[in-house]
Formats: structure tokens, sequence, C-alpha cells
């Protein structure tokens, strides 16, 4: 019975760590989100390009530290374009064209990535220790930590940088007015594209953390996008660090249910819970109530 | 400029002979182009089209971007599967598929209902994912990932063969683009545009939001359903991974690029998502198609170049992506490896480069070329104005409402009755509360106290819709337009009772009579004004409420509105008026209340309230210092 418990106890933690990468991916919606109401709906993808840069400069030679650092560079570079040819016109038209086009984009990345690096997945090498730490019974491995850790410190940087720098403070004025930040004098589309940039940035982080432990390959994409999307929304797309909760929260659901009702039904009780979070709460479980104005 | 050819021809005719014409030709294709590989590729195209169709009537009439198209196409698919696996004749195998799609999808509705953009994005993504687990899961049912297989039944006493299943799916299509034609141009049609527009001023004003929303989606869901069934008896093999992420995204952006809100579009896009696999596997045919695109999108780069601008992004990132496309075509190993990255290039300069399509794109073509003879109007029905039923109870009672945002009372305690036939004005200084007030009326907000009597019922407190059936009906400060919809059909879909002759007569009352066939989203703001009153008017209110009818509008425009406002009190019809221009409010109203800081400081005729020191003070300000505190708090909550 106690090994039962155990067992449990062990696929939640596993599940948890994991869930901090999705809460990761999230923040980037929620960047996004914050400084022009659009989210990416193929940050899926840039995790999966992150992820792949990260494979690539590690296979020509460059230290764990520095791929990691290479494809966070990719991961800048590819939010900025994202931003570019698939968000700014629909921003300036203020339609929702933008889910189709990142949607767009994210396709042709998918294929790009199928054509350029093949449709198997493959493991991403880190220099952890390859043992496991013992809490109370409950084994963890140093690429999960890996995950936590990155994950936590990252947000807390972006975090921190968005309140005690001069830009940060200005990104967060154009994201409570675009207009009203211009007229201050900031301009409001360099902080947008800041805004994607960084996200970007978290994407391809998430990718180089979660590849130790999945492996990286085309199919990783589109699940990625959903799980992060849902922990975005469920949380509330202005609900800053309550995305870790509900990030470990469903990645410890997604383990257990894998666990008690097998591996295929793993993501269904996540998305039934997801439905219905949605219908009883559309501005996310930690979001902020809207008020409708006319 | 080309002078348009005249011939003659309605719009609608123009459409339904092309329509019969595509399908004379689609029917003679088989006789002419014999193959079975050809007529299966047109067999997948007339089953596309059919799923296009329903996901047009979310995605372009509901404006929402519903990824769950796919996985309802492939539960009707398993719904026909098991049907026929037990032993269902042909004509029961189809409804089964119907409804396997149907039940669910209506009620993915229900708890989507309250979600817009991302999140009701999000929640159709989740279902279909969903809905792929348990197809692949059920392993006892559907066989999970080994797929089922199935044979055709007979229809009655025909075996199908290939052609005849063909034809079978044409008939079919014709109907489903029939059927969804009527329905989408009819009243309900008009009112999921509406919606679409501004779920606010549907639901002020009783049109509704949930029923349209779960009946779209429905149909939408039908389609799918059959379409899906028509799937499985076509291929006779059915697997759960073929309904995933990758088709849902070919779909959707099939409906796109083909063009939304019109069933040519849904047809062009299944078309091109049918098509697409053996356009790519013929380098010289990719290669010319490229090489097309290539120069249609030339086209707009440099005309913008001899006028010396710099190409805006719209004229230049769809020649880019074609030059991508062009570089794959001559240097791509295999041009068939990469096709969803080539259908994303395609999609990506239709999107960018025309935003309704192709079907968008042809028919604003022939606009340019052939002119056609407007529908009729029908005669504007006469003495609209006259006939307002006058009840004994009081039209509004307001008692003790209050409201707070944060530390913000924007309404306090304030007690409001209007007489029969009075007109009210409320007047105050910015950020008083007036437009809180008949939000709490009209019952976007709940009061947090207080109680609100519209014509001896009391409705439930924040639901514009049971402030509507009470008898409430409003216009907006900020104009909430049925972008899509032209005048008069802004005004149909308001209508309680009464045809196209009355909306034509409230149209003529708020004159804007000769604008009955423009666009909302291209009239003027002084006639979305008006429009939004004739909107209101329309619907038989027992108590209109105009919040700042005038705000913006041109002198001569003012004129107009004191007019028909003047007309509207002739009629007996009780108003609320509020509105900044003094002139206006002293020529209208019976009474005036003044409004600030939340609070009615006071209420009575025109001149008593000009004479009144509370009031003076309050637009004018007073030296004390609670004056000043007041103000400040007001400047926050502005």
């Amino acid at each position: 019975m106690d090994a039962q418990y155990l067992a449990l106890a062990q696929m939640a933690v596993g599940g948890g760590l994991m869930g901090m990468a999705y809460a990761l991916v999230a923040y980037g919606f929620q960047l996004t989100y914050a400084a022009g109401k659009a989210v990416n709906f193929g940050q899926g993808e840039l995790v999966m390009l992150g992820a792949f840069a990260g494979i690539s400069l590690a296979g020509a030679g460059l230290p764990y530290w520095l791929s990691v650092l290479g494809a966070m560079a990719a991961g800048a570079a590819l939010g900025w374009l994202v931003e570019r040819v698939a968000v700014r016109l629909a921003l300036k038209q203020r339609n929702e064209g933008w889910i189709l086009l990142t949607i767009i984009v994210g396709l042709f990345a998918l294929s790009s990535v199928e054509n350029i690096w093949g449709r198997d997945d493959r493991p991403y090498p880190a220099p952890w220790p390859t043992g496991a730490i013992d809490f109370f019974g409950i084994s963890v491995t140093w690429p999960e930590l890996a995950i936590a850790a990155g994950a936590l410190g990252i947000m807390t940087l972006v975090e921190l940088a968005k309140r005690y720098t001069m830009v940060g403070i200005a990104v967060q004025a154009v994201s409570a007015d675009p207009d009203a930040a211009e007229l201050c004098g900031i301009r409001s589309r360099s902080a947008i594209t800041l805004s994607w940039a960084v996200s970007g940035v978290a994407a391809a982080f998430a990718g180089t953390v979660i590849g130790p432990v999945t492996t990286v390959g085309p199919t990783m994409a589109a699940a990625l996008t959903l799980k992060a999307f849902s922990v975005a929304v469920v949380a509330g797309l202005d609900s800053g660090f309550g995305l870790v909760i509900a990030g470990i929260a469903l990645g410890a659901a997604e383990n257990l249910s894998g666990y008690v009702l097998g591996s295929g039904w793993r993501e269904a009780p996540g998305l039934i819970l997801l439905i219905l979070a949605l219908s009883l709460r559309p501005q996310g479980v930690f979001g902020k109530k809207i008020i409708r104005k006319v | 400029m080309i002078a348009g050819l005249d011939l003659g021809l309605r719009e609608k005719s123009a459409e339904r002979i092309l329509r019969i014409a595509l399908f004379i030709v689609l029917g003679a294709l088989p006789a002419l182009w014999h193959g079975q590989y050809a007529l299966g590729l047109l067999t997948l195209m007339a089953v596309y089209a059919v799923l296009l169709i329903g996901l047009d009537a979310t995605v372009g009439y509901l404006g929402q971007v519903n990824l769950a198209q796919a996985a309802l196409f492939g539960l009707g698919a398993y719904g026909t599967a098991l049907a026929v696996q037990a032993g269902a004749p042909f004509y029961l195998a189809l409804p089964a598929g119907i409804l396997a799609a149907l039940l669910p999808g209506a009620s993915l509705a229900l708890p989507a209902l309250r979600l817009e953009g991302p999140q009701f994005a999000l929640s159709t993504l989740s279902f279909a994912t969903l809905s792929v687990i348990v197809l692949n899961e059920s392993e006892s049912i559907t066989h999970g990932a080994l797929g089922l297989s199935i044979v055709r039944p007979t229809l009655f006493t025909v075996v199908l063969d290939a052609r005849g299943f063909y034809w079978l799916c044409l008939v079919l299509l014709f109907i489903a683009w029939w059927a969804s034609g009527i329905l989408l141009k009819s009243r309900f049609g008009l009112s999921v545009e509406a919606l679409r527009d501004s779920p606010t001023a549907t639901d002020a004003l009783g049109i509704g939001t949930l029923r349209h929303k779960v009946l779209a989606f429905a149909w939408g869901s039908a389609l799918a359903g059959l379409a899906g069934a028509l799937h499985a008896l076509n291929f006779g093999y059915l697997q759960p991974a073929a309904f995933g992420y990758d088709l849902m995204v070919m779909l959707l952006l099939g409906v796109v690029f083909g063009g939304r809100r019109s069933q040519w579009g849904a047809f062009a896009g299944a078309a091109v998502v049918a098509m697409l696999p053996n356009l790519l596997s013929n380098r010289i045919l990719f290669s010319s198609l490229v090489g097309c695109g290539c120069a249609l999108t030339l086209v707009p780069a440099i005309r913008a170049l001899i006028t010396r601008r710099v190409p805006s992004f719209r004229e230049s990132a769809p020649l880019g992506a074609m030059v991508i496309a062009l570089a794959l075509a001559f240097f791509a190993s295999n041009v068939e490896e990469w096709r969803k990255g080539i259908f994303a290039l395609f999609l990506f300069a239709a999107v960018v480069g025309l935003p309704d399509g192709l079907a968008g794109a042809v028919a604003a073509a022939m606009h340019r070329f052939i002119r056609f003879t407007p529908d009729p109007l029908p005669q504007a029905a006469e003495g609209v104005m006259k006939s307002h039923t006058i009840t004994s109870a009081l039209p509004l009672r307001a008692l003790k409402l209050s409201k707070s945002f944060g530390g913000v009372k924007a309404v306090d305690n304030v007690t409001l009755e209007i007489g029969q036939g009075e007109t009210l004005g409320l007047i105050g200084p910015n950020g008083s509360g007036k437009t809180t007030f008949i939000n709490l009326v009209s019952g976007l907000y709940a009061p947090d106290g207080g109680s609100v009597e519209i014509a001896g019922t009391r409705p439930v407190p924040g639901k514009l819709m049971a402030a509507f059936s009470a008898g409430a009906a409003r216009t907006f400060q900020n104009l909430q337009p049925f972008s899509g919809l032209t005048a008069l059909e802004s005004i149909i879909v308001c209508q309680r009772d009464g045809g196209k002759p009355e909306a034509m007569g409230w149209l003529r009352a708020v004159g804007l009579e000769a604008n009955a066939r423009e666009r909302c989203s291209d009239m003027s703001y002084g006639d979305l004004r008006f429009l939004e009153i004739a909107r209101a008017l329309s619907t038989r209110p027992r108590l209109l409420m105009l919040d700042e009818p005038a705000a913006g509008m041109s002198k001569p425009d003012i004129a107009r509105l004191v007019d028909l406002v003047a007309s509207i009190k002739r009629m007996g019809l009780p108003v609320l008026l509020i509105e900044h221009h003094q002139d206006v409010v002293a020529e209208l109203c019976d009474r005036v209340a003044v409004m600030d800081g939340g609070r009615l400081i006071a209420l009575g005729t025109s001149e008593q309230i000009r004479r009144d020191p509370k009031v003076i003070e309050a637009y004018l300000g007073a030296d004390d210092e609670e004056a000043e505190v007041r103000d400040q708090k007001e400047a926050h909550a502005c």
C-alpha cells in the first residue's frame, strides 16, 4: 500500500517538474499577450527550433553552455521574426489575423525542421550527472532539476527586469495602454518587438532544458503548444506566477493519469479539466475579472 | 477605369447560374476524364467541400477560430463506420455519422459559449485532442491505431461503384451548399454575423448570443459529420491519427485561403487542400504554379515602386513568400517532402495579400468588370413611429442603485423614476456615473445594491437579455455597429416582428433610407449613431435609453437628432437621454437629473437645474477643499 502511494508521489513529482517547462513556455505566451494581446500559436515550434539549434551547436563542438546561449539567441531572432511577419500587420488592423498567421509560420517552421534535421527524435546531449537524487524515497534526476531551476531562473530574471529596469517599465507601460505610452515618448512597437524576442528566448531555452529529459523531434511542437497554452489560459493570461502552479498541476495530473489509466490516456483528464476551467472562469483561475466597457 | 459591363443581371442570379454550371461540369467530369485516381481526387474534393462549408459557419460567420472540425469529421466517420459494422443500411449510416459529430459538437458549444478569441480556439483544440485520444484508446470498439475497415453497404438495392458514389457526394454537396446559403443569409445568419461584430449589442437588443452560437456550431458539426460519413464510406478504412492536428491546420487554412463567409470560398479551399499533394508531385506543374504566384505578387510591389513608394508589408511580404517557394522549386531535392512548408508559404501570401481569400478576390474582380443590377429595396412602411403601446406600469423605477469599481463608487445610491411618455435628461460632468447608471439599468452590470424595475417587471440583475425582455433598449456611447451587415440588415436582425417594409420604415424615420444597402463599416460616424437609434426603436421598446447620441455629431446632424427625439416623444415612448449638449437637453427633456461623483445631486425642470447651486458647483467647481478632493477622485475614475 505504501509502495503504491510512493509510486504515485514519484509520478506527481516527476510530472510537476516537467510542468515547470510548460509554465516556462506559457510564460512566453504571457509576455506577448501583455504587450499586444496576441500569442504565438506556433510557440511549440519555437521550442523545437531552439532545441534543434542547441543540438546542432553542441554537435559542432561547442560546450553545452554556449550551445544553450546560442539557442537563446536564435530564439530571440525567431521571436522577432514571428512578430514582424505574422503579428504586426494584424495588430495594426486590430483584428485576430495573428491566430492564423502564427499557425502558418509554425507550419513552415515544422516543415523546415523535418527537412533540415529529419523526422526522427534525437537525444539532447547535456553534461548532467546520470544518477538520481533521493528525497524521502522519491528520486529526482538532474535534468529534471535543471528544468525547474532553469524555468524559475528565467522567469525571475525577466520579472525583475520588468520591474527594475527602464526598458522593463516602458514595456509595462505599453501593455497598460500603447497609445498613452506613445504619447509619453515610448516606442510601442519596439516594446512589443522586445516582448516577442524575450518570449522567443524563453521558448528556445525551454527547448534546451526539455531536450535532455524527453527527446527532440518534430512531433513535440503541437503537443507543447497545446499544453503551454492550456497552462497560460487556465492560470489567466495576466496572472504572473500563477502559471507556475497551473504548470505543476498539469504536469502532475498528466503523469498520474498516465500511470493510473494507461499511457494513452495521459492527456485526457488535463484536457477535460481545461474545458471545465475555461467554461467556469474564462479569465483564468488566477486572472482578473474582465469588465466590459461600452 | 473600365466601365462595367451591364448584363442587367442581379448578383444573386449570376451566382446561381455559375453554381449550377459548376455542378454540371463537376458531374460531367468522370465521363470525360477516365481513371480511378482522378475520380478518387474529385470525391475527396467534394467531401472536403462539405466539411469546409461547415467549418466556414464558425470561422467565417461566427468569426471564431474553430480547431475542432477535423476531430468532428473523424467522429462522424467513426460513427458511420461503427453503424455499418453493426449492419446498418446506407440510409441509416449517413445519419449515424451526422449524429456522432452533432451531439459532441453541440455539447462542446455549451461550455465554449462564454469564450471568445484565443480561449475559444483553445477549448476547441482541447476537444479535438481529446477526441483523437478517445478514438485511439477505445480499442475494443475502434481497434485503436490498427484502424477500422468497413465494406460500403448498398444504397437500397443499388451497388454504388466509384462513379456512382462520386455523384452521390456531389448531390449531397449541392444540398449542403444550398442549405448553408439559405441558412446563413437568413435572419439567423445575420444574427450570427451581428454576434461576431458586437456581442454586447446583440445581447442588449435581444438578439441573443447563446442559441445562435450553439446553432451555428451545431450546423458546422452536422456538416462535419456528413462529410465524415461520406469519407468513411468512400475509403472504407479509418485511423484516428488521420483526424489530428495536421488535418485541422490544413482545413482551417483551406477556408481562409478560399475565402471566408462564402460557400464558393469553402469549395475553392477544399479543391486546393485535396489537390495539393498532386500539384507537388508534378514538378513542372508545381514550378509553373509558383511562377504564376510570383508574377501575381510582383504586381502590387511594382505598382508601389512606380508611384515611388517603398512597398508596404502587405505589398512585399507575399512576394517574399513566393520567392522562397520558387527557391524550393528549384533547389529542394524532393518537393513533396516540403508539402506543409509550401502550403504554408502559399497561405501566407494569400492571407496577407488577399484578406478575403480567392473567392473574395474573384468576386471583387467580377464587380470591376460587370455591373450588377442591385436587389430591389422594399417600399418603406408608413407609420412605424405612430404605434407605441402604452402600459400602465412606470417605465423605469430605479431604487437606491449602487455600483463600485474597486474603491470608486461609480453610482452611489441613486433613485430615479421615469413617468409615462416622459423624456428624462441625465447630465453631469465626465466620470460622474451616467453611463454606469445606464449600464446598470440595461443589465450590462449587476448592481452592488438597489433594484431596477422596467415597465412593471424586475429583470434578473446583470443580464442584458433580461433587461431587454422587460422592455429596455439602448444605444451605446462607444458605437457598437454590426460592421459586416448593411444598414437594412442591421434593422432586420433587431426587429421583433414586421418585415422588410417596416425595417425600411425605421430607416426612413431616422433619415437613412438612402443608406439602406450601405455596409455599417463604410458608414459615417453620425449615420451610425442614427442607425443605433433605429435599431433600438425597431425592437419596439417600452423604454429607450440614449447614451450621448449627439457626441461627435455635426451641427446639422444635431438638429436632425433633436427632431428625431421630438418625434419619438410624440410616439409616447419614454426616453432616458444622456447628453452633454445643454441646449439639446433643455429643448427635449421634461425633467433633468444631474449626477456628480456617482450621486444624484439634482432633479427638476431644465430651468430649476440651471439655477441649482450644487449643479453650478459640479460644473464650474467651488473653492472648498471637498470639491477638489472629489475632482481628484473623479480623475482617477476616468
